[in-house]
């Protein structure tokens, strides 16, 4: 490896262990992260010339604290006081020989900064963003695209939430087992959020927000390293792998939507699928936590699509039953619309159709619902109905590529109704 | 430690339509708080408030350019019922204390700023 690649790999690998280190140490949530930041400059800088040290993130450690304790320096010279962040009384002091050692001390102060990053009094797009970027070192102009907001605007997001962190006194700590597991989940709803907006359909280029969904699934995949026996963590890891796994294949050559049953399968990400139907399998069914219960029926749905040979082989009665055990746990009305759809694929369109009966006042605004209905309108051989259907699909759209998509679906529609 | 004001934010009529057991059972929560604060930090200062309709506002001004009204800062449904200042380890503990008032109470939990270079009169 070149010293950029061991630098990137040490970046990618190492930086939440760095940030959590440097945090028990200084407790400084404002001056780490630059630290931190302005050490990977310098060896930037440096090791091209010098070479790439033995222990790349022992080298970036001193760096970044020398970086620190020049800042507390320069501070004690004019006498400001910053608040510190609080961390556990009970905390064993972690040392210079930590890292020698990367033994449960340093794990937990990487699960401590996960939960710190991810707590409830944290708005939920405020610590998804400082999860980002303090646990698996994100760029903030990456979160900013993944987010679809101008970089100083993600920059401000950060500020503020590391200061309601020490303001509030949100602390560096795990917390005890009576809550844990509702924190847990609290940091897996992050991650979700993190990732499902990579897929949110923006005005940018696509693909490369998908890749930064990446970035999410690797935040869980780090939690998931310090727990994993958690079951909201393996149900949600599962369900991002298998959801994730298909990135390259959703958006075709020329730039649009390629539905799930049109993707070309082979440019799935089958270890993705392999590693995730086996994570699911080894659960138990059903699981006690409503959260990852929910994820966990997620999964077994994306599961079912991911290892079905082709479109027409998926085994929609497994995902009809999936989708009843979902809809009983929560029956809100996107689940039972996605749980309509797949009675619609069982049962044929009319079956569908009625399922779709009492939907209507609980989503007024959604434009999948009128669409689901044209499209089953159109399978039922109803094409008059089908297309007023859409219109109102069409009107109701506020995203470019959907909106493109269901148009061309319509005017197909109504010119066979002209011939 | 850190110090918090814990805002209790009350609906009258529930408390007014509770009885006498009913008001134990506010009475038992409010001693749950206590004691948890006691045991992970200290109580400083707290108060149960007259309701809002006693309350009088005084606007911005100097002196006498402070126009005087009646009633709270702002008209809610729910009104503030009373505060505990606390000194607890970390926000965890505090909302651990919190969740121990009576269920039908909205908590704010507002951290204390020490103003530097303010020394009180």
């Amino acid at each position: 490896m070149t010293p950029d690649e061991v630098l990137a790999a040490a970046v990618r690998e190492e930086w939440g262990r760095l940030v959590a280190l440097l945090l028990a140490q200084f407790r400084r949530l404002d001056l780490v992260e630059d630290a931190l930041a302005d050490a990977v400059e310098s060896a930037a800088r440096r090791w091209p010339a010098d070479g790439a040290p033995d222990n790349p993130p022992a080298w970036l450690l001193t760096a970044a604290r020398r970086r620190v304790l020049d800042r507390l320096r320069a501070e004690a010279m004019v006498l400001r006081k910053e608040p510190l962040m609080l961390v556990e009384a009970a905390r064993p002091t972690s040392g210079g020989a930590v890292m020698a050692d990367p033994g449960g001390l340093v794990e937990d102060d990487r699960l401590r900064l996960v939960l710190m990053c991810c707590h409830p009094a944290l708005a939920p797009e405020v610590a998804s963003a400082l999860a980002l970027r303090l646990v698996v070192g994100v760029p903030t102009a990456d979160i900013a695209r993944l987010f679809l907001v101008p970089e100083p605007t993600m920059a401000a997001r950060l500020t503020r939430g590391k200061r309601k962190i020490v303001a509030a006194g949100i602390p560096f700590g795990v917390p005890d087992a009576s809550v844990l597991p509702e924190r847990l989940d609290v940091v897996a709803q992050v991650a979700y959020l993190a990732f499902t907006a990579g897929y949110a359909p923006g005005s940018g280029p696509d693909l490369l927000r998908a890749d930064l969904s990446g970035e999410a699934v690797r935040l869980v995949r780090v939690t998931l390293a310090m727990k994993p026996d958690e079951p909201v963590l393996q149900a949600l890891m599962a369900l991002l792998l298998l959801q994730h796994s298909r990135r390259d294949a959703r958006v075709g050559a020329d730039g649009r939507l390629v539905l799930l049953p049109d993707q070309d399968r082979l440019r799935w990400h089958h270890d993705e699928i392999t590693e995730a139907v086996a994570l699911v399998a080894a659960m138990p069914s059903p699981v006690r936590s409503p959260l990852a219960e929910s994820y966990r029926l997620q999964a077994l749905v994306a599961a079912e699509h991911a290892t079905a040979p082709t479109a027409s082989d998926t085994r929609w009665d497994r995902i009809c039953d999936h989708y009843t055990a979902l809809v009983a746990l929560n029956p809100s009305p996107a689940v039972r619309l996605a749980a309509a759809v797949a009675v619609a694929e069982r049962d044929g369109p009319r079956a569908g159709l009625h399922e779709l009966d009492d939907l209507d006042h609980a989503l007024p605004h959604s434009h999948r619902l009128p669409a689901v209905r044209g499209e089953l309108l159109a399978r039922d051989g109803r094409r008059r109905e089908a297309v007023k259907a859409l219109d109102l699909a069409i009107a109701r759209c506020r995203n470019d590529v959907e909106r493109d998509h269901l148009t061309r679906r319509r005017d197909e529609l109504r010119a066979t109704i002209d011939q | 430690m850190k110090r918090y004001v814990v805002l209790i934010a009350y609906r009258p009529e529930v408390w007014e339509a509770a009885g006498p057991t009913g008001r134990q059972e506010y009475f038992d929560a409010h001693h749950a708080f206590e004691r948890f604060v006691d045991e992970h930090g200290t109580r400083l200062y707290s108060g149960a408030l007259c309701e809002a309709d006693t309350a009088t506002t005084l606007g911005p001004g100097r002196g006498p350019e402070r126009v005087v009204t009646d009633g709270p800062f702002v008209e809610l449904t729910e009104q503030i019922g009373g505060y505990y200042d606390v000194e607890l380890p970390d926000l965890d503990t505090a909302i651990s204390a919190g969740r121990l008032l009576p269920a039908d109470y909205t908590v704010e939990i507002r951290p204390v700023l020490t103003i530097e270079g303010y020394v009180p009169a």
